[in-house]
């Protein structure tokens, strides 16, 4: 009952602080002339078909041109809150395990209601098995029916998604699930519309010709490789808090003309990477920088199947010896920063808006316990009978670029473990497909890869170790690992839940030690000063677009 | 003639069938897939529902035949896999229009550029404005175009902010990518015009025109010149096919929407319908390319035709 209360409480919350969410959209309005802001993607979106689309870049585009269930926005302090878009409210039932979702008015650019079936057939697509979709595992475990459809083994029409009526949609899920709403804002969710599809065919998404959007702005132009112009949409529900009139997102992946194009104005915002660049934006006056962490992780995984990795000690001892603070002064030029657990830092668990902050930072703990990795490698080595001289192992770190940058950060560890360990470690180039293979077959001691979050919950990443996910395959089981995830995955109890989620991690990092996280990735923004209302966290800036930047005059 | 051109168009398509079956089954041993390329493991089902959708769940054999069939009869090089929706035929030809604008215009300036250069060159062999003409060629040669392009893009846009940085559709999107394009084909030009009139006007009939009198700007113009150009002609062949296929460089430093983007995407992407495809392109284009030099010498040069009767 309290957790109930709780969530309607969070509701009416939303719906209150969404009226002044990221600064409210200043004057809006748009006007006579329009303003038009300049910002960019870095690639080529894949397709701009919601059930296709498995790239940052489309991301970035559908979520100004689709309207979700539910948008994550900034309230005045810059929490995140979640935020009625296409549903203007929405309850789960006792247990969280059905979702009644009420949709409110809103047209599409041709003029079409939206309706709750749009919504059911975007979640029939996903999980279609005709479509194909790369991105169905975000629902297939959650809605009801979803693995069988996915399979081809039942219709599409048994699946959990219902219209009850024009207006309202009611989706089922296979159990309880805490953490459903984050998925509402996920791109697994969005309205598609069938006629449309169905018109156009395989081609639907792969230009903007014949689209059509229910977002705050429509596709208008789409040349491949070069640039997505969108203009504000008349037919918007909330049009009146739109300010921008175009948004120009030139398609641009060379580094340096990002750079140039921001240095002289031809780009209003712009993503630094480089120390040099961003000492140089910072000495322009009418700039504003904001940093905020990307849930995405860097780190090193250990195959503890392995001869010497199956030893908890060596795992640690190799997680000890590198100093996050100097890879990320070393190599990033403090662009990122350092990782001392597995969920990264802003990822909201239910209520809780950031879980790192309640949650103690299990590499931290290993850190303290443990002054000197070296003498942790010894006893490691002895209980595997391996002598006591580390100079004597064998040991290959496999890695799956073949980059310059990667073979520096490769000599960089080199370095760190003869120094630290007294070990000399052999380094693996391979390319990324390669790698993969190795890695998925367990021929490898010690991988390096990136995995950045699917949905906002300490679930997209915690849910990635349980025996048999496969996802970053370590050879690594641990049952009360396993029952830990289980039960918080039906925890309805935000407090309840967090604490499930902080046992689980420290035993992942802290006691079996199977990851060794590194860094956690960092967006460098700079904009203009005249350009409002960005959202200053990762969450809401994928969330709720550009919806609410205004231009200064 | 008509014999020697159906003879070599056979020939063409050989090499084309042959081009497409290695690329074919070279590209399929490359380990990974175009899912792998996304970066992550994505659960069984995904992946198999994702195979089944673009056929990759079949027999490379099969798949081969499928692949031909579809080319032979409809023309079609099939769907992108990384881009789902769009006909790779679709990509080649817009895309290949964006190269070919700013390649085309690239070797028009160069060609112009490059053989003055290499006339001036030429007639003043040994002194300074040789000197300076090679000078010019060994940096368009050893200059790589991703420092060249970077230095212009910076002191045009930045510095003196004349040109657009990037971007295209308008005239002045064209100049630096063009600049930059044409560096090596004059470059190129410069020297190979220089050394072939060098060698021409070492030539007996250059002295037995200019011993009957024939004055020295018309030895050049009707003598050495003509003679010059003719081996400039066989490089001309790959130049022409390479303008369609841009330069994955300067498209991606100057954010034009060419096609040598999709040359090394596709690629590091699996996109194996897409790497085919602009293989296919590139392989077809270089071979007709060569036939109508080949034709095109023969109609130019006398001494080409008494062989082929030979």
């Amino acid at each position: 009952m309290k957790t109930k209360r709780m969530l309607c409480l969070l509701v009416s919350l939303t719906l209150i602080a969404g009226l002044t969410a990221c600064g409210g959209g200043g004057g809006g309005g748009g006007g006579a002339g329009g303003a038009t802001f300049t910002s960019f993607i870095q690639d080529e979106p894949s397709t701009l078909d919601a059930s296709k689309c498995n790239d940052l870049y489309g991301d970035a585009i559908l979520v100004n041109v689709l309207e979700p269930l539910v948008r994550l926005e900034e309230d005045a302090n810059g929490n995140n809150v979640a935020v009625g878009a296409g549903a203007e409210s929405w309850e789960p039932n006792a247990d969280g395990s059905v979702w009644t979702f009420h949709l409110r008015d809103n047209k599409w650019s041709d003029g079409q209601p939206v309706t709750a079936e749009q919504y059911v057939y975007g979640i029939q697509r996903l999980l279609d098995p005709q479509v194909g979709s790369p991105t169905s595992f975000l629902l297939v475990d959650c809605v009801k029916n979803g693995n069988a459809v996915n399979k081809g083994e039942m219709a599409v029409s048994e699946l959990g998604a219902k219209a009850i009526d024009e207006k309202t949609l009611e989706v089922t899920l296979e159990g309880p699930t805490p953490y459903f709403l984050a998925l509402t804002y996920s791109k697994a969710m969005y309205p598609v519309r069938q006629d449309v599809v169905e018109a156009q065919g395989d081609t639907y998404g792969a230009n903007a010709e014949g689209m059509v959007f229910n977002g705050p702005f429509t596709v208008t132009s789409w040349v491949h490789n070069s640039e997505i112009i969108l203009t504000k949409n008349e037919n918007y529900w909330d049009k009146d808090n739109v300010a921008l009139q175009t948004v120009d997102f030139k398609i641009l992946t060379d580094e340096n003309a990002r750079y140039n194009s921001f240095e002289n104005g031809s780009l209003e915002t712009v993503n630094v990477g480089q120390p040099e660049w961003i000492d140089r934006f910072n000495q322009k006056n009418d700039v504003t920088f904001t940093q905020y962490v990307v849930p995405a992780i860097r780190f090193q995984l250990y195959n503890t199947q392995d001869a010497i990795f199956q030893n908890e000690k060596i795992r640690k001892a190799f997680t000890l010896a590198i100093d996050r603070d100097d890879v990320v002064e070393t190599i990033y030029h403090g662009t990122m920063i350092g990782a001392y657990g597995w969920v990264p830092q802003g990822v909201a668990s239910g209520s809780i808006s950031d879980y790192t902050a309640g949650a103690p930072e299990p590499l931290k703990d290993l850190i303290s316990e443990n002054g000197d990795p070296k003498a942790l490698l010894l006893e490691g080595m002895a209980e595997l009978g391996l002598g006591s001289d580390p100079s004597a192992l064998d040991i290959t770190f496999t890695f799956g670029a073949t980059t310059q940058w990667i073979r520096n950060y490769g000599e960089y560890l080199q370095q760190v473990y003869k120094n630290v360990l007294g070990l000399q470690i052999d380094l693996e180039f391979n390319e990324w497909g390669t790698y993969q293979s190795k890695i998925n077959s367990g021929d490898y001691q010690v991988g390096y890869m990136t995995w950045s979050i699917d949905y906002n919950d300490p679930m997209g990443m915690l849910s990635l170790m349980v025996t048999g996910a496969g996802a970053i395959p370590t050879g690594w089981s641990n049952a009360e690992y396993d029952a830990l995830i289980a039960q918080a995955s039906t925890e309805m109890d935000d407090a309840k839940r967090q604490e499930l989620y902080q046992k689980a991690e420290y035993i992942l990092i802290h006691d079996d030690g199977v990851l060794c996280p590194i860094v956690n990735e960092m967006v460098n923004r700079f904009n203009y000063n005249k350009i409002q209302g960005m959202c200053t966290n990762y969450f809401s800036t994928n969330s709720s677009g550009l919806k609410h930047v205004s231009i200064a005059e | 003639m008509l014999k020697f051109v159906l003879k070599r168009v056979v020939y063409m398509l050989v090499t084309l069938l042959i081009i497409i079956t290695v690329t074919f089954f070279m590209m399929h041993s490359i380990p990974g897939d175009p899912l792998a390329s996304m970066a992550r493991n994505l659960p069984e089902q995904t992946r198999q529902n994702y195979y089944a959708k673009y056929g990759l769940d079949k027999p490379k054999g099969e798949q081969y035949l499928i692949f031909m069939k579809n080319l032979i009869t409809k023309g079609d090089l099939g769907e992108s896999i990384r881009y789902p929706g769009r006909r790779v035929t679709d990509t080649l030809m817009t895309n290949s229009v964006v190269s070919g604008t700013t390649g085309g215009l690239a070797l028009i300036l160069g060609i112009i550029i490059g053989v003055t250069l290499g006339i001036v060159a030429a007639l003043n062999k040994n002194r300074w404005p040789d000197y300076v003409v090679m000078i010019i060629a060994i940096m368009g040669i050893t200059v790589p175009v991703f420092v060249l392009g970077a230095l212009l893009q910076y002191f045009f846009t930045v510095q003196l902010r004349v040109l657009p940085t990037t971007g295209w559709g308008r005239l002045e999107n064209l100049v630096l990518p063009v600049i930059v394009l044409s560096f090596n084909t004059i470059a190129t030009y410069a020297r190979y015009v220089k050394s072939n009139m060098l060698e021409v006007m070492n030539q007996d009939y250059i002295l037995t025109a200019e011993a009957k009198g024939v004055t020295p700007i018309n030895v050049i113009k009707s003598h050495v010149l003509r003679n010059a150009f003719l081996p400039c002609i066989t490089i001309l062949g790959g130049q022409i096919a390479s303008i369609f296929t841009g330069s994955f460089i300067v498209e991606k430093i100057f954010g034009i929407p060419g096609l040598g983007f999709y040359y090394i995407s596709s690629i590091n992407d699996r996109d194996y319908t897409m790497i085919i495809g602009t293989t296919v392109f590139f392989g077809a284009l270089f071979v007709v390319a060569q036939l109508v030099i080949d034709v095109v010498y023969g109609i130019l040069d006398p001494r080409m035709r008494i062989k082929a009767k030979d």
